[in-house]
C-alpha cells in the first residue's frame, strides 16, 4: 500500500502538483509511513526523475520549477517528522551568485535541485561579496559552496571566493562548485574550482558525491 | 560593384552576388569595455554607437527600439527581473497603462534621421521589439513568468494577444514610413543547456502570435530576425516553423555550430557567431576563429560578427585587429557561383506586391 502511495506522491511531484504532493505526505505519515521513507523513495525518486529528464531536455524550466515547488510542499509537512525521528540532512551547502551579479534564476533552480536530495541550504541571495560567505562557511557546519556567474564580467568573482577561502584557511574544509552561462569547465579548472556542471539536474548529483566525499 | 549598405545586406540575404559580406556590429558596447579602451587611446569625445563604429571603420549599424509602456504605466526596472504584475487582477490593472497610439512611439524628427541616412548610403537600420517571450518576462519578473505557463495559461495568452493586436498596428503604420533593413525580436530564451521552455510551450503560448505577426512584417518586405542568447540548436526549427527569417547573437560558448543550422533551415540567415573568448588572445587567435567560420559564410547567408559584445578583457588593440580580420574575411564572402538559397521574405514581398 505505502509503495503505490510513495510512486503517487512522485508522479504528482513530477506533474508539479504541489498541494496534491502536500495532502499525500500528510497522508503518507498519518498511515505510519516513515518519514526517512516519504523523503527519499517519494520526494527525491521524483525529482530524480525530473533532474535526469531535465538534463536529457525532456523536462524544461517550467517544468523543473513546479516540480520543486511541489517537492517543498511535501517537505515542509515532512520536516517536523524528520526532526522528530532524529533523521538528519545529508550536509550543508552555501550557495549565492557572485559579486556584482544580480541573477538568481540559475542559482535558485540549482538550490531547489539540491535541497531536493536531502541537502540543507544556506542561500546568501545575490551579489554576495567573498568575505561574507567566508564568514558563513567560518560561522556553520558547511561542506559545500555553491556559486553563481551569469556574466562574462562576473565569473572571475567566482575565483575571488576561493581565494578569499584560501586566505582564511578554510579552503580544504569545503569543497567548491561553480556555474552559469559562462562558465567552462576549463575555466573551472583554473580558478581551482573542484567541481562545474552544465545543469541544475547534474549539481544536484555532484553535491551529494561531494559532501559524501567530504564527510567519508 | 559598388552596394549601398542596405543593398548588400538584401543582396546578402537573397544570396545574390555581393562586393562583400557587410561588417557588422549589432550590439552597442559594454560601458567596461569602453572603459578600458577610452583609457588606451579611444578619444573622449567617440560616444555613441554611431561615433564608435566610424572610429573602427565598421559598416554602420543602427537599431531603433520602442517600449509598449507609457508614462502611467508601472516602473519596470530594466534588468531587475523583478516585474509589475502577479495575476488576472494585475492585469485589469495595467493594461490601460500600456500600448500607446502607434502614431506616437517614434518621433517624426527620428523618421526624418532614419531616412537622411539611409540615403547616405553607408548605414543599416534595424527596428527592434520584445518577442512573445521577453515581453511577459517583463511584466511577470523572470521567475513568476516561468511559472506562468503553469499557474496563469490563459492570462499568458490574453497578454500576447493584445500585444500582438498593438504590434500589427505599430508594424504598418511604422513600416509604411520607414523601410528598416531588418527587425529583430528579442527574445533571449536559451541558456547554455538549451531552451528554457518545451517546444509544446512555444506552440501553446509563442507560435500563435508570432503567425500572427511575422505576415505583417513580411507583407513590408522586411526580414525577420530572433535575438536569443543561449544554445538555440533546438529554438532555430522553431523559430523557423513561424517563419522567421534570420537568428543571431549565435553564442559560441554554449555550443552553437552554424553549420549545422545550415544543414538543417538553409532558408534562414545567421548573425554572430564569432566566438568573443578568443579575441584576448590576439590576431592569430581571431584569424582561426574566422577559419573555423569562413566554411559555413561561403556556403549560406551567414553574416560573421561578434557573438554578443565584445567582452572588457580585450584590448583596444585586439579589438583594432579583429575589424582589420573582419573586414579581410568579409571581402572573401562574394557569393560569385554559389549556390545560397534566399530568405524566403523577399520572395514574400514580391508576392505581396503582385
Amino acid at each position: 500500500m505505502s509503495t503505490i502511495l510513495l510512486n503517487e506522491i512522485s508522479e504528482k511531484l513530477q506533474r508539479g502538483k504541489a498541494k496534491d504532493v502536500a495532502a499525500l505526505v500528510e497522508q503518507a505519515l498519518a498511515e505510519g509511513v516513515a518519514p526517512e521513507i516519504i523523503l527519499n523513495d517519494a520526494l527525491v525518486v521524483g525529482m530524480n526523475v525530473i533532474g535526469d529528464k531535465f538534463r536529457e531536455n525532456q523536462v524544461f524550466v517550467p517544468e523543473v520549477l513546479v516540480a520543486a515547488r511541489a517537492m517543498n510542499a511535501g517537505l515542509k509537512i515532512l520536516k517536523p517528522a524528520l526532526a522528530g525521528a532524529g533523521v538528519e540532512p545529508l550536509g550543508t551547502a552555501v550557495i549565492c551568485t557572485v559579486k556584482g551579479d544580480m541573477h538568481d534564476i540559475g542559482k535558485n533552480l540549482v538550490k531547489m535541485m539540491i535541497e531536493g536530495q536531502g541537502i540543507a541550504c544556506i542561500d546568501l541571495g545575490v551579489d554576495v561579496d567573498a568575505q561574507v560567505i567566508v564568514d558563513t562557511v567560518k560561522n556553520n557546519d558547511v561542506q559545500l559552496v555553491c556559486l553563481s556567474a551569469l556574466l562574462t564580467t562576473t565569473m572571475h568573482g567566482q575565483k575571488d571566493v576561493i581565494d578569499a577561502l584560501k586566505e582564511a584557511g578554510l579552503r580544504d574544509q569545503v569543497r567548491v562548485m561553480v556555474g552559469g552561462a559562462p562558465v567552462t569547465q576549463a575555466f573551472a579548472d583554473e580558478i581551482g574550482a573542484d567541481c562545474y556542471t552544465l545543469d541544475a539536474a547534474s549539481a544536484a548529483r555532484e553535491a551529494v558525491r561531494l559532501i559524501r566525499e567530504m564527510r567519508a | 560593384m559598388k552596394l549601398t549598405a542596405s543593398e548588400r545586406f538584401a543582396r546578402y540575404l537573397s544570396g545574390q552576388c555581393v562586393d562583400r559580406m557587410p561588417a557588422i556590429e549589432w550590439a552597442p558596447w559594454w560601458h567596461l569595455t569602453l572603459g578600458r579602451w577610452y583609457g588606451e587611446g579611444l578619444p573622449a569625445d567617440c560616444a555613441g554607437v554611431e561615433a564608435i563604429q566610424d572610429y573602427f571603420g565598421l559598416d554602420k549599424c543602427l537599431q531603433t527600439g520602442v517600449s509598449y509602456f507609457t508614462p502611467a504605466s508601472p516602473v519596470v526596472i530594466p534588468g531587475s527581473g523583478v516585474g509589475c504584475m502577479e495575476d488576472e487582477e494585475d492585469w485589469a490593472r495595467i493594461k490601460p497603462t500600456l500600448f500607446p497610439d502607434v502614431r506616437t512611439v517614434i518621433p517624426q524628427s527620428h523618421f526624418d534621421w532614419l531616412q537622411r541616412t539611409h540615403e547616405r548610403g553607408d548605414t543599416l537600420h534595424f527596428f527592434t521589439v520584445e518577442g512573445f517571450f521577453w515581453y511577459p518576462r517583463v511584466l511577470f519578473g523572470i521567475e513568476n513568468h516561468l511559472y506562468s505557463f503553469y499557474d496563469y495559461p490563459e492570462l499568458y495568452k490574453e497578454m500576447c494577444q493584445a500585444y500582438a493586436d498593438w504590434l500589427v498596428e505599430l508594424f504598418d503604420y511604422v513600416f509604411s514610413r520607414f523601410h528598416f533593413d531588418f527587425m529583430s525580436f528579442a527574445e533571449d530564451m536559451s541558456y547554455n543547456s538549451g531552451p528554457m521552455i518545451s517546444k509544446e510551450c512555444f506552440d501553446e503560448f509563442l507560435a500563435p502570435f508570432y503567425r500572427k505577426v511575422i505576415p505583417v512584417i513580411h507583407k513590408h518586405g522586411i526580414p525577420v530576425f530572433i535575438d536569443s542568447d543561449g544554445d538555440i540548436t533546438m529554438a532555430v526549427d522553431w523559430y523557423a516553423s513561424v517563419g522567421a527569417d534570420g537568428m543571431f547573437p549565435l553564442e559560441r560558448q554554449a555550443g552553437v555550430d552554424v553549420s549545422t543550422y545550415l544543414d538543417k533551415q538553409p532558408q534562414m540567415s545567421f548573425l554572430g557567431h564569432f566566438d568573443k573568448m578568443c579575441m584576448k588572445h590576439g590576431e592569430s587567435a581571431m584569424r582561426a576563429e574566422f577559419e573555423r567560420i569562413l566554411p559555413s559564410m561561403q556556403r549560406g547567408k551567414v553574416i560573421a560578427s561578434v557573438d554578443h559584445q565584445t567582452p572588457p578583457d580585450v584590448s583596444m588593440e585586439n579589438y583594432k585587429a579583429y575589424v582589420a580580420l573582419l573586414h579581410e574575411y568579409a571581402a572573401k564572402i562574394t557569393h560569385q557561383g554559389s549556390n545560397i538559397t534566399p530568405c524566403p521574405v523577399f520572395d514574400t514581398a514580391e508576392r505581396s506586391k503582385a
